[in-house]
């Protein structure tokens, strides 16, 4: 999977829950789910969990934490498909 | 060193389907698990524990100048009002309504602050400047930044300053909380 499919897969599955359009119109490498898409710090578990499924992966702690921006979930994700 | 969350649990209802497969197991321990289950109302429970644990994070980021993580089973709740990270304890405080959950976090029990919970519309900035006079005794220009990891810090004169002040936001109710 390309980085660019990757990156439509993850803001097809955020944008449920993004409470800030504009940040969603704007998306780069770079957004942070909370500061710039406004997503709910408890609804950042489901998109992991969305994650998960869409995915067939596991996301341990140790990649749950640096899930907040973007990028850090990209390199997440493709992260754990390497590893399938 | 203070921190503070608030949960609207209205909108938490609408917000998250906490029965989910898997959604309790990422966030909480098996004791936490426990106690939100057993609990007679376990919707409110949770939700208590989740304001411990956002209240608790916020204060220990703030203490050590730690970079943004989403890593709530780093912190643990204990039904006696404290939460426990690695070799930490803070101290927590929480109001609980009909409509809303409003925990502090603080280092030690016994320091000074003031709070204050706002339906949506308020100016909040305005209101915490006015405490920050009031409680302070401050007659300067009062401003509000970001330091690099997203802990608010307070300018006097456009001076930075050490006053630890929290913010919160969730559905129908901002807070916030200023350490004396």
């Amino acid at each position: 999977m390309t980085e660019k499919e990757l990156l439509s897969k993850l803001k097809t599955i955020i944008t449920p829950y993004v409470q800030n359009q504009e940040g969603l119109i704007k998306l780069t490498e770079d957004t942070d789910f909370i500061k710039d898409l406004e997503i709910n710090s408890a609804n950042l578990v489901d998109v992991i969990l969305d994650v998960e499924d869409e995915f067939d992966i596991e996301i341990d702690n140790d990649a749950m934490e640096k899930m907040l921006t973007v990028k850090a979930s990209i390199e997440v994700i493709a992260d754990k498909l390497a590893a399938k | 060193m203070i921190g503070n969350d608030i949960v609207d649990l209205r909108f938490a209802r609408e917000q998250s389907n906490w029965r989910r497969s898997g959604w309790l197991q990422k966030l909480f321990s098996d004791a936490e698990q426990h106690q939100i289950l057993s609990s007679q109302n376990p919707h409110l429970q949770l939700w208590t524990f989740w304001s411990m644990k956002e209240a608790a994070y916020k204060v220990h980021q703030r203490r050590f100048s730690l970079l943004p993580k989403y890593n709530p089973m780093d912190f643990q709740c204990a039904i006696e009002g404290e939460v426990y990270v690695n070799n930490y304890a803070y101290k927590i405080i929480s109001e609980i309504t009909e409509q809303y959950v409003y925990s502090i976090a603080r280092v030690v029990s016994d320091m000074q602050y003031s709070s204050e919970v706002c339906e949506i519309g308020t100016q909040v900035r305005d209101q915490l400047k006015e405490m920050i006079v009031n409680t302070l005794g401050i007659k300067t220009l009062i401003s509000f930044s970001k330091d690099k990891n997203g802990i608010p810090v307070v300018y006097l004169d456009k001076k930075r300053t050490n006053i630890a002040i929290s913010l919160t936001h969730h559905g129908r109710y901002s807070a916030f909380a200023v350490g004396l």
